[in-house]
């Protein structure tokens, strides 16, 4: 019989087994990663005062700063439309895609997946650039848009209205390869029989997809949000490299507002309070991911 | 269920028709790549009406290119190097080891996800500077390996999990130690599983931006993204030619690595995601 102490000594045991290989990653989440964390925390407490060049302590000045700032109320506002936008038509267009994809009548269909591939590979720099290209004012976007008869177009980085929204779609066509595998992934280890069990019991295509398909992929639906969600609050080098948040600050996001803080215009701490906002909105988005995930 | 002849036709449209999607911003860097400066402009995204070579030329022979390529290719080999080292025997523990404090390892890795990318680097500055890798790869190496890291390490877990324990436990009964068992049994059956996490790390180190761009601050220590996103014309302005003969030349070496690695690497994140 198994005393509760015996117990306790047998998991004893196994941690002892367990660390020696846990030990190099440990080592590394502690060094590169939580005494960042920490360290990058603290700095929000000081400010750098140009006039006397001295880096002083502020206590929560930052944060009062903050609310009072409307391009940082601005990349906020961007940042939810920028991410939420973002991650549905991900989501959306590679349900799709993954649904064709895995249809048993698709020819070649190894090739066809293998080409959806293709964009994962690209650095996210070159996509950006590749992006800048297509929406520039006399760029081929607007040059088809002439041939078919519009005559002004738009010129997309430079109007307030529209520069986020380009900004979102460069961001969605290089999230698409990933969302689409996961989702494929998720199709393929659906059993058939369930599918045909709804069919004979007469649901159409569209009841069987939201009753069926999507509850048994739920965990995989799950955890491709949450990192999509993630990948996409955090994501730097699309706003970057396109519109460096303008114009004005149109598509000013916290990333890059947080950025030319801390190293454009020498304000750390300010950077560091904008990095604590995003923080707390992700992990709030992780524990709603496990709360779900161990219910 | 049959589907009908009109329906499996468009089946096959629709899948092209997304898949041009897919290709046809590429596409457009290709030509763009081989156009002079004047054509790109004239005919923007048509195909080349004459090929020439003069953007490849003005980037291999004027530009610091080689530089930020040996940058690019230090870091991101020894970033798998390292990334393989780190999380194939913690991938096994995660595997193996019914130790408490497994989930919340678990939760801390998809916790890392989300730190913010500017907290984490100036905290990092500080601690880099501390050991004077501020411009250093050193300092990159580290970083990108602590990024692949949650990925690599579930990944691997997966892996681990479909290889029968007996194997093992009959060589640890020979006496084997179980660092040795690791070593000598459990990775030669796991190549795949070890292939995905280079390829997962590759492609990372290789792509990432926002950290090179803010510890490598002299030009002798960019890598690649860096140099493409400070790419400048020779009055100042940029040049889509070269920059986009540039562009290519980055994305070439790691996209056939990738084509190589990916089967791997989708077996890999989709078996250990979804079980």
């Amino acid at each position: 019989m198994k005393t509760p102490k015996a117990h306790a000594a047998r998991s004893l045991v196994e941690e002892k087994r367990a660390l020696p290989f846990l030990l190099p990653s440990l080592a590394v989440l502690c060094f590169i990663s939580l005494y960042p964390l920490i360290q990058g925390i603290t700095r929000v407490v000081y400010s750098y005062r140009a006039l006397t060049r001295k880096t002083v302590y502020t206590g929560f000045e930052n944060f009062i700063l903050l609310f009072r700032d409307p391009v940082f109320l601005r990349a906020l506002g961007n940042s939810l439309v920028w991410t939420v936008t973002s991650v549905a038509v991900m989501f959306l267009l590679s349900y799709i895609l993954a649904t064709m994809l895995n249809s048993r009548y698709l020819r070649f269909r190894r090739f066809f997946r293998s080409a959806t591939l293709i964009p994962w590979a690209l650095p996210g720099v070159v996509v950006s650039l590749i992006w800048r290209y297509i929406f520039l004012a006399d760029g081929p976007l607007n040059a088809a848009l002439a041939g078919l008869g519009v005559t002004s177009p738009p010129s997309w980085l430079t109007d307030t209205n529209l520069a986020l929204w380009t900004c979102i779609v460069a961001n969605s066509w290089m999230g698409l390869p990933f969302v689409t595998i996961m989702i494929l992934a998720g199709l393929q280890s659906l059993e058939g029989e369930i599918l045909e069990a709804a069919a004979i019991d007469g649901a159409n295509y569209f009841q069987s997809q939201v009753r069926v398909v999507l509850p048994s992929m739920k965990k995989v639906i799950l955890i491709v949000l949450t990192l999509e969600t993630i990948w996409t609050f955090n994501s730097f080098d699309i706003v970057f490299v396109l519109t460096k948040g303008g114009p004005g600050s149109a598509s000013m996001t916290l990333p890059l507002y947080a950025y030319q803080n801390a190293f454009m215009y020498y304000q750390a701490g300010y950077g560091a309070a904008i990095g604590i906002i995003i923080l707390l909105i992700l992990l709030s988005v992780v524990v709603l991911y496990i709360r779900e995930v161990l219910r | 269920m049959r589907m009908s002849r009109t329906k499996q036709v468009f089946l096959h449209v629709a899948v092209v028709l997304m898949l041009l999607a897919l290709v046809f911003p590429i596409l457009i860097l290709l030509f763009n790549s081989v156009k002079t400066e004047s054509e790109i402009f004239a005919s923007p995204g048509a195909p080349p009406r004459a090929i020439t070579w003069d953007n490849f030329r003005a980037v291999l022979v004027e530009s610091t290119f080689f530089t930020h390529l040996k940058n690019s290719v230090i870091v991101a080999f020894s970033t798998v190097l390292l990334a393989v080292i780190v999380t194939a025997p913690a991938g096994y523990a995660l595997s193996r080891f019914k130790f408490r404090g497994r989930t919340a390892f678990s939760m801390w890795l998809l916790a890392t996800q989300a730190f913010p990318g500017i907290i984490m680097v100036l905290g990092l500055f500080t601690v880099l500077n501390v050991y004077g890798l501020i411009n250093r790869l050193p300092g990159l190496v580290v970083m990108h390996t602590s990024f692949a890291l949650p990925f690599s390490i579930w990944l691997l877990k997966g892996y681990f999990d479909k290889i029968p324990v007996d194997l093992e436990e009959a060589a640890r009964i020979d006496g084997c130690s179980r660092l040795r068992a690791l070593v000598k049994i459990i990775l030669p059956l796991s190549v795949p599983g070890l292939l995905a996490v280079a390829t997962f790390s590759l492609l990372l180190s290789w792509n990432e931006f926002f950290f090179a761009l803010v510890v490598m601050r002299t030009n002798a220590s960019w890598t690649l993204p860096v140099y493409l996103a400070r790419f400048q014309g020779s009055g100042g302005v940029v040049e889509w030619g070269p920059l986009s003969a540039a562009a290519l030349l980055v994305t070439i070496p790691v996209f056939l690595l990738f084509l190589v690695g990916q089967r791997y690497l989708v077996s890999g994140l989709t078996g250990g995601a979804i079980k």
